[in-house]
């Protein structure tokens, strides 16, 4: 495990809330998806990861409650609000935005 | 909204769901490494195995647990309820400890707020007027005369001329008396004032009417508007006032009025009578002076400017009509100043104020720093408490917080017990206050000193715990851990931290020792100053004479040489005098451009000096002595040639190197040879005020030439002169049982009150001094016993190498003399800075003086010497083998 594969700071939200919009899920399966979807480099820091699933439920970008798991255990799932949707939109445009430029910056040093 | 709406549900539940959400939690994280190790199974770990890396990979439980509460913002709520609890537990916990920095802090943040209500009440609320921004005071001014009252005729014209002003009033001091019904006759502090002086301070009379123009009149002068005190007090309020009559100077005066208790005077120059509820009664101000009659000044102007318009605006109006009426008249060097009102009010005691405030603050500082160092001290006892609430999962930060709460929670019991102090201390205050101390009644303590004292509370909590906190936060857990049986446990940082501030604390207290040394040096230079008179044994007392019983010349002088008489013939009486003023009471009656004889006209223009009235034994009385020529001997021709007396300063200044016996100045440009004053005695300087080295020209002219209604008597006695005032009341009683005797006390109290500012200021730096430098020896005492307490063991195995417990003594006492030396340095480095403040304060001595410097580092160097004194006869004395073993 390299430590460039740490989240960038912030983007973590963006990850979280991305992996929830298409399904509720349980804290694990949140980190699991996150490493599978991105070919394992992203590792997400588990203890890093209840603080932020309680943070951005105290901001009422995602809601909580106890359902059955497929493997018939009681686990917290966590899915997101019409506004956590909203929030998402914004936070993957500047995303974009964000990286553009980055890549911008880098193509145009390389090229100089 | 639903959103919000979601929140709020969501805080509730933490607030008050709390276990429920922690249970939550809890399965929450469970369940996780559950998933984790059933994983890690399915990857062929042993269950055991599983489970650890499950947990491994998870990271610390608790610490997640707190950083999810954290995230809960209601947690803060919370936190700061349990940071609070758990605060005042341990304070309980440690209560020597905490009395004594609560105390110290008390004493401090009470002084602050004492101090800073007289400020707020004297310095920042507003004058007790309706848009008091627009109001300001008009003076005449010359190269000679800063600030000189107005004459009337003049006055008139500039209240018909100018065009900035709403109003304009005037008013002159008028005592009168009044005649009981049987009761003694008492003198009431009165005012005459011009029509619309109550409009132009934006009051109204609560019962009755204000006075008119008409009222200014001659004839209708028996009018008088009354003080809501003495309409209270001396007529018990009563509500058919309006119409009344009484008898004033032996004049039937009609009440017209009575003004609500809000009238507050706004401070006068001439005859100068203190601000505040401070006059008994007004009556219209009239004219008597012929219109071209332009030489007398006497009267306080005031004026309320339009809207919109400046002082310095006002200032060019009012220039322009004085321009006019110097072509108009014979007018000579004057010209206008305009000050705003506050300015004018709270200028002289501003600089003094904010000495005070400055000097409360550094001792504030002081005590922050002590309360830092003490909890320095406590925390490196709590070591072993924070390493383990960390270990136990505690972010730093937390730990921040909890101990910054707990200065905090300190600072506010300080505070409310400072507040407790203050309210005692302010009244001390006020009643130690010079009492023509510009709106000492506006002192009290209010919502604002309030708010004032609470948030310098907070901030010394953060200002004074900060440092503690942060150091104590950054220590190695597993050194502190494995250390934890031991008593001690601070780390070097810390006591370089401590060093630090026991340095700051001495060189802060320097200051304020510098600060107090130099007033008492310029105090008792004050005291010291030769006055130019005696006031030892002398009794003072006011007079009036009313116009209606002695209307002539003859009465006036008759009267007052035979009181004198009847006092030089009691028992225990060597001299009485009287003049038209006393040495230090304010009074100035002054004589501009009189002629000189032999001098041009341009050189007469510019004279200027003190002028008085005296009988012949005034100067002996108050032990004035005479340099040469004679004192008046009390048979001079009320029709003959006038002779006059100069001091020193005049008989210098006008005839240098020569004697001034024998020559001639005279009030008139043209004088015909009656109009000539000699000078026959040349009497030796009295200062001008106690408080400067100024000695003005000053001439007295014979009471029996130059005769006056009001004297001011002083009588000499051999013995104490306060046994006197019974005889002295009789005495006037026997010769007019009407008369009222004011202002009865020896010249000692009057002396002494005219130095009630300066011993005023210099008791409160003192006492800050004196609260400043017991903290700093305290802080010392803490830093260096605490230092010992750490190196016993060092100590134990000096002693058994062959060390003496003298060379310990030194060594230790050598520390707290670097320390100190170090303190003093800087302290004395800053006060050379510092002590510029003091400016004009100081009399006599500089704001750098060598001596008081070198006074304070070594008092400074004493105590702080005699602070480390017992910590090292401790390590001295001690058994090195016990000292041994103490580890």
């Amino acid at each position: 495990m390299s430590k460039s594969s740490d989240l960038i700071q912030g983007t973590l939200d963006l990850l979280i809330l991305n992996t929830i919009s298409l399904q509720p899920e349980h804290g694990w399966a949140i980190a699991k998806r996150i490493q599978q979807v991105s070919n394992e480099v992203l590792q997400v820091s588990q203890g890093a990861l209840y603080p932020a699933l309680h943070r951005l439920e105290q901001q009422g970008w995602i809601k909580s409650d106890w359902r059955v798991t497929e493997g018939g255990r009681d686990a917290k799932f966590y899915t997101l609000t019409r506004s956590g949707r909203s929030q998402l939109q914004k936070e993957l445009a500047q995303w974009e935005r964000l990286s553009t430029a980055v890549g911008l910056v880098i193509r145009l040093g390389a090229s100089a | 909204m639903t959103r919000l709406f979601d929140i709020l549900l969501l805080r509730l539940r933490s607030l008050f769901g709390r276990s429920s959400v922690e249970r939550e939690l809890e399965r929450e994280l469970s369940f996780h490494i559950e998933q984790q190790a059933e994983e890690n199974i399915a990857r062929g770990m042993s269950s055991d195995d599983a489970y650890a890396a499950a947990k491994r990979s998870l990271g610390g439980v608790a610490q997640i647990q707190e950083e999810c509460r954290d995230m809960r913002r209601t947690n803060h709520i919370e936190t700061v309820w349990n940071d609070l609890r758990y605060a005042v537990r341990t304070l309980f916990r440690a209560p020597v400890f905490t009395i004594i920095i609560v105390l110290t802090l008390a004493l401090s943040i009470g002084a602050n707020s004492a101090i800073f209500s007289v400020i707020q009440g004297v310095l920042l609320r507003p004058l007790p007027y309706p848009r008091p921004e627009r109001l300001v005071r008009i003076y005449f001014q010359s190269d000679s005369q800063p600030k000189f009252p107005m004459n009337p005729n003049d006055f008139r014209d500039f209240r018909e001329r100018n065009r900035t002003f709403e109003s304009v009033a005037g008013m002159t001091r008028h005592d009168v008396q009044l005649s009981g019904k049987g009761a003694d006759p008492v003198m009431l502090r009165g005012f005459v004032v011009t029509a619309g002086y109550f409009s132009t301070l934006g009051l109204k009379p609560a019962r009755g009417r204000d006075f008119t123009k008409d009222d200014e009149l001659a004839e209708r002068f028996h009018l008088a508007i009354l003080s809501d005190h003495l309409w209270r007090g001396r007529f018990s309020s009563d509500p058919n006032i309006i119409g009344r009559t009484v008898t004033l100077n032996a004049e039937t005066v009609t009440i017209v009025g009575v003004m609500p208790p809000e009238m507050q005077h706004p401070g006068n120059n001439f005859q100068a009578v203190a601000d505040g509820d401070t006059v008994d009664l007004w009556m219209p101000f009239f004219l008597y002076e012929s219109p071209n009659d332009r030489g007398s000044h006497y009267l306080d102007v005031i004026g309320r400017l339009k809207p919109g318009v400046t002082a310095a605006q006002a200032n060019a109006d009012l220039s322009g009509v004085l321009e006019q009426l110097m072509k108009e008249h014979t007018g000579k060097g004057w010209r206008i100043y305009t000050i705003p009102l506050y300015q004018e009010t709270v200028g002289r005691s501003q600089r003094m104020l904010l000495v005070l405030l400055a000097a409360v603050g550094l001792l504030l500082l002081i005590a922050c720093v002590n309360a830092a160092n003490l909890l320095l001290a406590r925390s490196s006892a709590r070591v072993r408490e924070i390493a383990v609430r960390s270990a136990l999962g505690a972010a730093r930060g937390r730990i921040i917080r909890q101990l910054l709460t707990e200065s905090v929670v300190i600072a506010l019991a300080g505070a409310s017990l400072g507040t407790l102090l203050a309210l005692g201390g302010v009244r001390v205050l006020v009643s130690f206050l010079p009492a023509d101390f510009p709106r000492a009644s506006a002192i009290r303590l209010d919502a604002t000193v309030f708010a004032f004292t609470m948030i310098v509370a907070l901030v010394t909590g953060l200002l004074f715990g900060l440092a503690p906190a942060l150091t104590a936060s950054r220590t190695d857990l597993q050194q502190s851990l494995r250390e934890s049986g031991r008593s001690t446990g601070g780390s070097s940082r810390q006591l370089r931290l401590r060093n630090v501030l026991v340095i700051g604390e001495t060189g802060l207290a320097s200051v304020l020792l510098i600060a107090a040394g130099l007033m008492l040096h310029s105090f008792v230079n004050l005291l010291r100053a030769e006055p130019g008179f005696d006031p030892q044994q002398v009794l003072t007392a006011s007079l009036s004479l009313p116009y209606q019983r002695y209307r002539t010349v003859p009465q006036r002088v008759q009267f007052y040489r035979q009181l004198i008489a009847n006092l030089e013939s009691l028992p225990g009486v060597r001299y009485a005098g009287a003049a038209t003023d006393l040495p230090w009471t304010g009074y100035d009656g002054n004589a501009d451009g009189y002629k000189i004889e032999g001098r041009s006209d341009e050189y007469n223009q510019k004279t200027t000096a003190r002028y008085h009235s005296a009988t012949p034994d005034y100067f002996r009385a108050l032990g004035i002595s005479l340099v040469s020529g004679r004192f008046f001997d009390g048979r001079e021709d009320p029709d003959g040639p006038v002779v006059i007396i100069v001091n020193e300063s005049m008989a210098n200044h006008y005839w240098p190197g020569e004697s001034a016996l024998g020559k001639r100045i005279s009030f008139f440009s043209r004088p015909h040879e009656k109009d000539w004053l000699q000078i026959v005695g040349i009497v030796r300087d009295v200062k001008d005020e106690p408080t400067t080295t100024s000695v003005r020209n000053a001439f007295w002219l014979p009471h029996s030439q130059h005769s006056d209604r009001n004297l001011l008597v002083a009588v000499r006695s051999s013995t104490d002169p306060a046994l006197l005032a019974n005889q002295f009341r009789v005495a006037v009683r026997q010769l007019d049982p009407e008369l009222a005797v004011a202002d009865l006390r020896t010249m000692t109290q009057v002396a002494h009150a005219a130095l009630s500012t300066e011993r005023f200021s210099l008791f409160l730096v003192g006492l800050f001094a004196l609260l400043a430098l017991i903290l700093a020896t305290f802080g010392m005492y803490g830093v260096i016993s605490y230092s010992v307490n750490q190196r016993m063991h060092e100590f134990g195995l000096r002693m058994a190498l062959g060390a003496k417990p003298s060379d310990l003594l030194r060594l230790i006492l050598g520390q707290g003399l670097t320390l100190s030396v170090a303190g003093a340095a800087i302290g004395l480095l800053c006060a050379a800075g510092l002590t510029r403040l003091l400016g004009s304060l100081l009399y006599g001595v500089k704001a750098t003086d060598p001596l008081t410097f070198a006074g304070v580092a070594l008092l400074a160097l004493a105590t702080t010497t005699l602070a480390c004194y017992l910590p090292a006869r401790r390590a001295a004395s001690a058994d090195p083998m016990h000292s041994l073993r103490s580890e």
